[in-house]
């Protein structure tokens, strides 16, 4: 028997055209291939989707797949993510759910202090299945805190425990922040079945055996992305069992073919930083891939703004590739930071900050550029510098400032 | 007022008072003369007999009692001939204001003194936010309750923390106690290394974990089968440096040389790489003396890191595993991460060192301070470290790092410097000692705040009364008796060294209502 373990596809996070294709087309090769390698059953161990209620092109999308797999006769069982879920409102995952085409195995049953778990059964292979979904923040640690433990390990047979979250022992990488201890969760089970953490990764402990995160399919954060590019293999989990977990594997997903062009401008000029950046993207061949550019560093002159990103992004997809992404958050120049000593009086410092910073600003209006930009900064200043005097209630203020500020900029 | 007893002579620092008949004065009394616009708190260091019949007279009087006399003999007035003198010092003078000085002027000569209350005390009381509670003031063994010391946890902390007593005298039971009321402060974070494995409070018994808080503020790392909610001690060896085994694990020249070079080429890889050397295959195309050499030096330093961190090679899968599970070569890649950062964020980390040997608890320990330290300077560069709570380490028989031995014979390891030049930085060792006496004296008068428990070596106490923020000279009878969980606090941060009487931690820590549960209802998604 086996069964495939899915986590944080996050379907619909990708935004630009060519990589919601590459996003849709990786998720039904991956269901596909489940299909047709006679799982089971699946889990979904959250994050399926990027928000609770993503547009319709992925609903679609996921509707479609599922169907399928309900179709083949795998059963899908899944909790939510940190991002598919919220308190207030219904999730994608709940439509998924009202047709049919999959169960939650979150089935609390109220016992005072305690939250009891019931286990759902797998008709055909009678494996166990209970769990908790991912809340925002750390907030699931309440659910932990009461977990009946005893209860799911009282329990006979095969048995999975999903949860969505960063398990602190699983940690590997990442920076640390708040995470779980696996100690709250029920002891001695057969797999434990993880969603969160955006790399694969699969551990046993002294008492919890088989801990497992998929990771992403293809990326459901901007890094991911880059990290896809220096190589990072994606994918899902298959796992071969009987009365235990006989294997676990990581079967990848195929995803893009990547370019990373990394150009260090730290102390360039702004024109030696452009041309480095050329002679770098001309030397790589981008046909049908996806170039990463990121250019960081503090430039030694000119400004940030001197670099034609557009050109070059231009130039690459002339040159066939798939997609361009551009990150360049990093590139600073000295220039725009300020023009150095703090000399003269504030209202010339303003305006020398003023002027440094619009330079810096790729816009063709001359009413918001040049001296005029200017002028017009340094009197929305002047209206929005002077906070709430006591004697004015909060109302009124916020509404004398917009109308003044909308006035000065020529709105009303 | 009931008078205890009158002042009839001495002077400064040796004042002689002659006990009311009745009031029967104990060593460690805390007496009070009222004055004018201010008290004055004075201190019964010594009791001795007075009598208004010559020495020679009285003892042939008591011959005369035992060996002919009617059995209901007695003196005529026998209170007034025969009477107890105290020997007294004057601890501090309390102003209308609560402000406190170092007294400076004697009593009213035959001016009467009475027992202290908790009323003159006042000005001890309050505890505020970072502000933790140590024990109640004690006027020799009466405890007085409405008498409680709080003291700053910030200030204390920061200058380090001594807690000396011989065994069996209540030093676990204090420690318990203070990091029970930290718990309750987010201005003083703990890294708590606990060879004894007793303060996180396992198998249903009262610790740490009982306190209402202890889900935020507690975090516990045990190295197998920690309870719900705590982790496992599971540190991955590349967290460790060549570094942080200096002052913990004597090396040659030749085998630091070694490690540095390993840890340039292999970085957290290196300790793998030096277990899993085969010293058959050093050496090659060199002079086979070089070669022996060098393979003498890796299979010392070989046996070095296994003893130290109790590790075992695999041969068979070529990797390095550890005996007690602590370190690991995959597992554990963030502990020392969390640890630090959980310290950071103002909670108490105890870690369960009881499995490992004393090499490597003192490497966990290291890995973690060096850490805090490193942040914490580089807080203070960035001009942000009052942003940061104080962090303390607290560790067990101090001595085997800032113990004079070591110190002479080995580099310096962590501990030491934060002992030196962690206050700088707000970071404190909290270090409890059998022995105080072995702790160099530059160490020991930088710890600016001693919970002095009882102890019966001589020599243990004038290392500690040497080393006191106040003058203890009198009080070296007084400490030699003190009582399981009787104490004197002396420290920069209090007015006068307070004689105090620390809480039984399980009595204390059950008045307290447990963790809340159950109350509000969560709703499972
Ligand atoms: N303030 C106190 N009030 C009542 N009992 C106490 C107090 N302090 C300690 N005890 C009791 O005295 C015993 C010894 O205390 P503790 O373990 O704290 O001593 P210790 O100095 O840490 O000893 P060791 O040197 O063996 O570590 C324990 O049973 C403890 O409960
Ligand atoms: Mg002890
Ligand atoms: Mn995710």
């Amino acid at each position: 028997m086996k069964f495939a373990h899915l986590a944080d596809v996050h379907l619909g996070f990708q935004k630009q055209e060519p990589l919601q294709e590459m996003e849709r087309r990786i998720f039904e090769g991956v269901v596909d291939r489940c299909i047709a390698e006679g799982v089971d059953f699946v889990l979904v161990c959250g994050d399926l989707f990027h928000v609770n209620i993503p547009d319709m092109r992925v609903q679609k999308i996921a509707m479609k797949k599922f169907r399928d797999m309900h179709d083949a006769g795998i059963p899908v069982y899944a909790v939510y993510g940190s991002h598919d879920f919220s308190p207030t409102s219904s999730s994608a995952i709940d439509l998924l759910e009202a047709a049919g085409y999959l169960n939650k195995v979150t089935v609390p049953s109220d016992d005072g202090d305690l939250i009891r778990l019931n286990y759902v059964q797998d008709k055909n292979t009678g494996a166990r299945l209970a769990g908790f979904s991912g809340l925002k923040a750390g907030r699931d640690v309440e659910y932990y805190e009461r977990l009946d433990r005893e209860y799911l390990e009282s329990a006979d047979g095969f048995r999975i425990f999903l949860f969505h979250g960063a398990v602190g022992e699983m940690l590997q990488d990442e920076i640390s922040g708040e995470s779980l201890p696996l100690s709250y969760m029920p002891r001695g089970l057969d797999y434990y079945a993880g969603g969160h953490l955006h790399t694969f990764r699969n551990r046993s402990f002294s008492g919890y055996e088989n801990v497992v995160y998929p990771g992403t399919l293809f990326a459901g954060q901007t890094a991911d992305m880059e990290e896809n590019a220096r190589g990072r293999g994606r994918g899902f989990v298959m796992v071969d069992f009987g009365d235990r977990v006989e294997r676990v594997r990581f079967v990848e997903a195929p995803g893009c073919r990547y370019e990373m062009v990394d150009v260090d401008a730290d102390g360039l000029a702004s024109e030696e930083a452009a041309a480095r950046i050329r002679s770098m993207v001309d030397s790589i061949d981008p046909t049908g891939k996806v170039v990463i550019l990121k250019a960081y560093g503090e430039l030694g002159s000119g400004r940030t703004a001197d670099i034609d990103f557009s050109a070059i992004r231009k130039g690459l997809l002339q040159g066939g590739a798939y997609h361009v992404m551009i990150h360049r958050r990093g590139l600073t120049s000295k220039e725009y930071k300020t023009r150095g000593e703090s000399t003269g009086t504030r209202e010339e410092i303003e305006r020398r900050t003023f002027q440094d910073s619009i330079a810096n600003v790729r816009i063709k209006r001359a009413d918001l550029t040049g001296h005029r930009g200017v002028d017009l900064s340094t009197k929305l200043l002047a209206t929005l510098r002077h906070p709430r005097p006591d004697n004015e209630k909060k109302a009124d203020y916020e509404r004398r400032v917009t109308a003044d500020a909308t006035s000065k900029m020529g709105l009303e | 007022m009931s008078v205890a007893g009158q002042v009839v002579g001495g002077g400064i620092g040796d004042i002689l008072v002659r006990q009311q008949s009745g009031s029967r004065l104990e060593v460690g009394d805390l007496l009070v003369s009222e004055e004018e616009n201010s008290i004055l708190i004075l201190e019964v260091f010594g009791l001795q007999y007075g009598s208004q019949i010559d020495g020679r007279v009285q003892e042939m009087m008591s011959g005369v009692i035992l060996e002919e006399g009617p059995p209901d003999a007695e003196f005529y007035e026998p209170n007034f001939v025969n009477y107890v003198m105290a020997r007294v010092k004057a601890l501090a003078r309390v102003n209308r204001d609560l402000s406190v000085n170092l007294p400076k002027s004697l009593p009213a000569f035959f001016g009467k003194l009475r027992i202290i209350s908790s009323e003159d005390l006042k000005f001890l009381q309050g505890g505020g936010r970072d502000r933790i509670f140590i024990g109640y003031i004690r006027s020799g063994s009466k405890v007085i309750r409405d008498a409680k010391v709080w003291l700053d946890a910030r200030d204390i902390f920061t200058h380090h923390l001594l807690i000396p007593a011989t065994t069996g005298r209540g030093k676990s039971n204090l420690v318990k106690c203070i990091l029970y009321h930290l718990l309750d402060s987010s201005g003083v974070g703990a890294l708590v290394l606990d060879a004894h494995n007793e303060y996180y409070g396992l198998n249903g018994e009262v610790g740490l974990s009982s306190h209402p808080d202890a889900r935020n503020s507690l975090v516990y790392y045990t190295p197998t089968d920690p309870p719900p909610g705590s982790r496992h001690l599971t540190i991955s060896l590349d967290t460790i440096r060549p570094d942080h085994f200096e002052g913990i694990v004597e090396f040659s020249d030749a085998q630091v040389r070694t490690m540095r070079k390993y840890y340039s080429d292999y970085r957290g890889e290196w300790i793998s790489q030096i277990m899993l050397t085969d010293l058959s295959m050093l050496g090659e195309a060199e002079s086979r003396r070089d070669a022996e050499t060098r393979s003498i030096t890796m299979a010392v330093l070989q046996q070095k890191i296994r003893q130290a961190l109790d590790l075992e090679v695999d041969r068979e899968q070529n990797v390095v595993v550890s005996r007690h599970n602590v370190f690991d070569s995959v597992r554990g890649g963030r502990t020392a991460d969390e640890v630090v950062r959980n310290i950071e964020e103002g909670r108490v980390v105890v870690l369960d060192t009881s499995k490992l040997n004393d090499q490597a608890e003192l490497v966990v320990g290291s890995i973690i301070a060096t850490r805090i330290l490193d942040h914490y300077r580089e807080a203070k560069t960035r001009g942000v470290l009052r942003d940061k709570p104080v962090a303390t380490i607290v560790i067990e028989e101090a001595p085997r790092v800032i113990g004079e031995e070591v110190l002479q014979s080995r580099t310096n390891n962590i501990y030491s410097t934060i002992a030196r030049e962690g206050r700088k930085f707000k970071v404190g060792l909290t270090a409890v000692t059998q022995l105080s006496s072995v702790i160099p004296k530059a160490i020991l008068a930088n710890m600016n705040t001693k919970i002095i428990l009882g102890n019966e070596m001589k020599m243990e106490r004038m290392a500690l009364i040497e080393s006191a923020s106040q003058d203890l000279s009198e009080d070296d009878r007084t400490i030699a008796s003190l009582d399981r969980g009787e104490a004197i606090i002396t420290s920069i941060f209090v007015p006068f060294a307070l004689p105090i009487q620390i809480p039984h931690f399980e009595e204390m820590a059950q008045q307290r209502p447990p963790p809340a549960s159950g109350t509000t209802r969560v709703k499972v998604f």
